[in-house]
């Protein structure tokens, strides 16, 4: 019986379409009968997922954003508060890190390597 | 929803853990009561206790992550994580009847004969039944990956029929393994033969019996559509839980049945 089911599924594998490279925005509930997370998603894992879609990390899940760090490009920091720990790796591979509290308004300087962060208010992302 | 600014899961209070640790404590308590005392009533109390907590403990993450959307990524890579580092806890603790095993067949006694198997063990034919045991579960291998397939490329009934046919084919194995217990013609008090056949191989019916256990409330998660084509991790962690039980008893095949014998 199983080789019968085996072999049913292979048959009916092999000859249907199956796009697996198609988005998953293809494939519905009518079509296979296994919905996808644009369906089905909920709570703060669709809400992540929506995000992503459209280039934004509103939960900081990826590495920050790479600056050069000067008065003209300084580091933006985000934050919900109007203060915010930051710990500065001066050099590539230092193991000693700077830490240092960013307040809101003017740039601060790294008290070791000089780099310039700035405080860039945030809302609490809902 | 809560507001916080991160994408982790910060678990409402529960108290499962609590009686989780309880069952523990009825447990090994009661197990010694049973030893002095003859009386099983504080260890069953504990093993209903035990199952009531799996039940809601597991039930209540279902809800969260399923029905709540708490499992984001970083929290599935966290259960990835812990999947991961639970089974490699369990490949240390099969590890250890291993070392038992080799460490008494690789110089046995005079006690025994000086020879493996000891004298006057007649060990199983691993051509039998033992063999069949291993295609059972190479073909359980083959069906759950068929399951997983069918799960991301969104076939429902696919999914169903081959998630129940690695099902059927754990519970054969269980089936088959219970017979050879019943006719071997030796036992656990069999020396030191006895001893690492059966812990080892009891251990693994065990395990296999959890790994069935858990692809089947999978099973009935998929009939619930619980699952989605990208993200179905239960699935997952029961699949890699199912591959460790077969390459335990892989490894068991080869060392007790076929090279101890």
């Amino acid at each position: 019986m199983a080789a019968r089911l085996l072999l049913r599924s292979g048959l009916r594998a092999v000859t249907t379409c199956r796009a697996v490279r198609a988005p998953a925005l293809s494939r519905s509930m009518a079509a296979g009968g296994i919905p996808t997370d644009e369906e089905q998603a909920t709570g703060l894992e669709k809400v992540i997922m929506k995000a992503m879609k459209e280039g934004k990390d509103p939960y900081s899940m990826m590495k920050p954003k790479s600056y050069a760090g000067s008065k003209s490009d300084p580091h933006l920091v985000p934050s919900i508060t109007n203060k915010r720990v930051v710990g500065c790796i001066c050099e590539e591979d230092n193991t000693a890190i700077i830490w240092f509290w960013l307040h809101e308004g003017e740039p601060q300087r790294c008290p070791s390597c000089g780099a310039h962060y700035k405080l860039v208010p945030h809302n609490l992302p809902h | 929803m809560a507001h916080q600014a991160h994408a982790y899961h910060m678990v409402d209070p529960s108290p499962w853990p609590l009686t989780g640790a309880v069952s523990a404590l009825l447990m090994t308590s009661g197990l010694a009561i049973w030893m002095h005392f003859h009386s099983t009533t504080l260890m069953s109390l504990g093993l209903v206790l035990l199952l009531l907590t799996m039940y809601q403990w597991w039930r209540d993450i279902i809800r969260e992550g399923t029905f709540q959307g708490h499992h984001t990524p970083p929290v599935q890579k966290g259960l990835r994580y812990g999947m991961i580092l639970f089974i490699t806890s369990e490949v240390f603790f099969f590890l250890g009847f291993f070392w038992a095993f080799y460490h008494s067949s690789l110089a046995p006694t005079p006690e025994l004969g000086g020879c493996w198997p000891p004298t006057g063990i007649t060990t199983l034919n691993p051509f039998e039944v033992p063999l069949l045991n291993t295609a059972v579960l190479l073909a359980s291998g083959v069906t759950v990956t068929w399951a997983h397939h069918s799960i991301m490329e969104g076939q429902r009934k696919q999914a169903l029929q081959s998630l129940a046919l690695t099902i059927l084919l754990g519970f054969y194995f269980t089936a088959l393994q219970a017979m050879e217990y019943y006719e071997a013609p030796f036992t656990i008090a069999d020396g030191v033969y006895g001893s690492t056949f059966f812990v080892a191989t009891g251990f693994h019916g065990l395990h296999v019996i959890i790994g069935s256990t858990f692809l089947t409330v999978c099973l009935l998660r998929q009939m619930l559509h619980h699952f989605t084509s990208e993200h179905h991790f239960g699935f997952e962690a029961a699949a890699w839980y199912w591959h460790f039980v077969d390459v335990v008893w892989l490894f068991l095949y080869i060392s007790i049945y076929w090279w101890g014998s």
